[in-house]
């Protein structure tokens, strides 16, 4: 199984080159980065792709819109089938498990039906769930880090029209809050599962975006948290007529439930 | 009686309990319960009321006794349950207040359950999780006092012949999730020593939801968004949580469901959610009518008064996270049922109502209006 690593970067060289450098020195994967929207003088020596229209140099492309903007490109320029597997992160990530491809590769070779596997982080309360178990299938994982089965984007992308807006994430959403229920319910539906393994941990280096957001040019922590929330809140209404974030998260539970009921033998791994 | 309630959690419906915060409180749940026809349950912490030998509470001056034969005049077929809510030690003021010792804090607190059950109280929430000497009990500790007070009330309750519900469970207002290996572990001690000593299993079990009131908001997981370091996500815990809850054939009670918007609230009955608790908000709802005719009849004199005694009662202490953020009119809307029955508010209410009664309105009617507005909002939400 091969891997692609396609990384998200907006006017950080520095902390993306560093992180580049230790995901190619551990492991064995193609290594792509997006540039969303920086400023030609801030751009990683590892850039594959330079998103610099003028929204994008303005608001940079965040995570579905910056994976859909990877994973399109690749599906252009016809690589997209070279690869199994798209670990797909933002440059804040740090890898606590930093030789993380075999272990990924052992997981979804004995995991057939796993289409989505997020690692899991030292501070998170799923550890506790996971106990001394190296994987379990979830319907809510949280996170800017997560390895998708090609065979599973397949299923459920849009080739219509493969951009920015639209491949494997809804790119509406600009800056994504509920986009990875969308895609976990989506996994459900097609029979596919999704994960929390403790086999790779990583964490997120939240002080980039609040001490640095006026370097990376986005704006502050806390204003983006705000409009995070409240644009998904509309994009939920919006899309599905959902009023909560509970609605979203029983709507992702439904099919979970169901896909135990289709797959027996996996009920090992329902928490 | 008591069906009433298995009843409405059968139809799917999440109980609603309501804090007896005042007495128009008590009477606007009474009305509303008569008109819709559903089950309320007044739930009233030992600081609100409490039996005449440990001094009453703070609510309208009532001891237990007073107060249950005002409910129980009022209530002819209406499916209105008193309720004890914190019942335990070091649950009333002066047992902190005078440092009562183990022995003599569990004496008064099965005093407290027994003047209780004598007065028809129907659901007893047993909370052994303080003490006098630590922040938080431990489990052990905390289990064998539950089982004392547990054993007293239930074998009081069946020599006097009273049918009684009880509810377990402890820690308030963390605003996170009860973890479920905890919530395992404490049902099955439970289960254990339930067969032990003969006695059924509790009906209720209070589970930290994920609510949390601060000021006059909900500031737990429950609405949260982002994830909260160390904690599973409220998405899991709760429904793990209900899981649990129905394994073991016990019903899940919330806490501090107040101001919960509408969306939440009517999450309830479809999560599952068996019984939910809410109080201060409604007290809330009182004083700012209070505050909205002082406005609308220029009493400027009357509000500065109100807002001194309140925030002089050091009561909005408790409820703030920010002090010096507040305005001592904010801090006065927080507190300000705690000083319903203060002398001075009593006569200012006296003199509002004659002000009033000149224009054909009547201060309590509208009080209870408002208060009955707040107390709808879960009920519909609730699936009454």
């Amino acid at each position: 199984m091969k891997i692609a690593t396609i990384l998200l970067n907006r006017n950080l060289p520095k902390v993306t080159n560093s992180l580049a450098k230790t995901i190619k020195k551990n492991n064995d994967t193609d290594l792509y980065v997006v540039e969303a929207g920086s400023d030609n003088s801030k751009i990683s020596k590892h850039c594959s792709w330079h998103a610099k229209w003028g929204s994008v140099k303005k608001k940079g492309l965040r995570f579905p819109r910056g994976m859909n903007y990877a994973l399109s490109n690749l599906y252009k320029e016809k690589k997209f089938t070279k690869y199994d597997l798209f670990f797909l992160i933002t440059n804040d990530t740090e890898f606590v498990t930093k030789k993380f491809d075999k272990k990924i590769i052992s997981l979804f070779k004995k995991h057939t039906k796993l289409g989505i596997l997020s690692p899991c982080a030292p501070n998170w309360g799923e550890k506790k769930l996971l106990k001394k178990n190296s994987i379990k299938y979830f319907w809510y994982i949280h996170n800017n880090a997560v390895i998708i089965r090609r065979d599973f984007i397949e299923d459920v992308c849009s080739l219509k029209k493969p951009g920015y807006i639209n491949f494997l994430y809804d790119g509406n959403n600009f800056r994504g809050y509920g986009t990875e229920s969308e895609i976990i319910a989506k996994a459900y539906l097609n029979n596919w599962a999704a994960a929390i393994t403790r086999d790779i941990i990583i964490s997120e280096n939240e002080s980039y975006l609040i001490k640095r957001s006026n370097l990376i040019k986005t704006e502050p922590y806390d204003l983006n948290m705000r409009l995070y929330i409240k644009e998904g809140l509309r994009w939920m209404k919006e899309k599905y007529g959902f009023k909560s974030k509970w609605s979203m998260q029983m709507y992702v539970k439904t099919f979970y439930d169901k896909f135990f009921e289709i797959n027996p033998t996996l009920k090992k791994y329902k928490i | 009686m008591l069906s009433n309630i298995f009843q409405s959690i059968k139809e799917g419906k999440t109980l609603l309990g309501v804090g007896p915060m005042s007495k128009n409180c008590v009477d606007a749940s009474i009305e509303i319960s008569k008109k819709i026809n559903c089950p309320i349950m007044l739930i009233a912490s030992r600081r609100q009321i409490d039996c005449a030998n440990q001094g009453g509470g703070y609510v309208n001056k009532w001891t237990t006794e007073n107060f249950a034969n005002y409910v129980k005049k009022k209530i002819n077929n209406t499916k209105i349950f008193m309720c004890r809510d914190h019942g335990g030690p070091w649950q009333n003021n002066n047992e902190v207040k005078y440092k009562y010792n183990l022995n003599k804090a569990m004496k008064t607190a099965k005093r407290s359950f027994k003047i209780d059950i004598d007065n028809d109280f129907k659901i007893l929430h047993i909370d052994t999780s303080i003490d006098i000497k630590r922040k938080k009990l431990d489990f052990n500790k905390s289990i064998e006092r539950l089982f004392e007070l547990y054993e007293y009330c239930y074998w009081y309750s069946k020599r006097k012949k009273k049918e009684i519900l009880f509810e377990v469970g402890t820690e308030e207002q963390s605003g996170s999730t009860s973890t479920f290996e905890e919530l395992e572990n404490t049902l099955n001690e439970i289960q254990k020593r339930c067969l032990k000593f003969k006695l059924p299993f509790p009906t209720f079990i209070v589970i930290q939801s994920g609510t949390k009131v601060i000021e006059r908001r909900n500031i737990g997981s429950f609405e949260s968004h982002v994830r909260v370091s160390n904690e599973l996500p409220v998405e899991i815990q709760l429904i793990k949580n209900l899981e649990i809850c129905n394994k073991y054939r016990i019903f899940m009670k919330e806490h501090n469901a107040d101001y919960l918007n509408a969306d939440s609230i009517k999450w309830h009955p479809l999560l599952g959610i068996h019984a939910s608790n809410v109080a201060p908000e409604f007290g809330v709802s009182e004083t700012l009518a209070l505050f909205k005719i002082f406005e609308n009849e220029s009493l400027k004199k009357f509000e500065e008064e109100f807002i001194d005694i309140a925030h002089k009662s050091n009561k909005w202490k408790k409820w703030v996270l920010d002090e010096k953020r507040l305005s001592q009119k904010e801090k006065a809307i927080i507190c300000g049922h705690y000083v319903f029955s203060n002398q001075r508010v009593s006569e200012i209410k006296e003199e509002l109502k004659e002000i009033l009664k000149r224009k054909g309105i009547y201060l309590d009617n509208y009080l209870k209006e408002n208060i009955k507005k707040s107390i709808l909002r879960y009920l519909t939400g609730f699936g009454h």
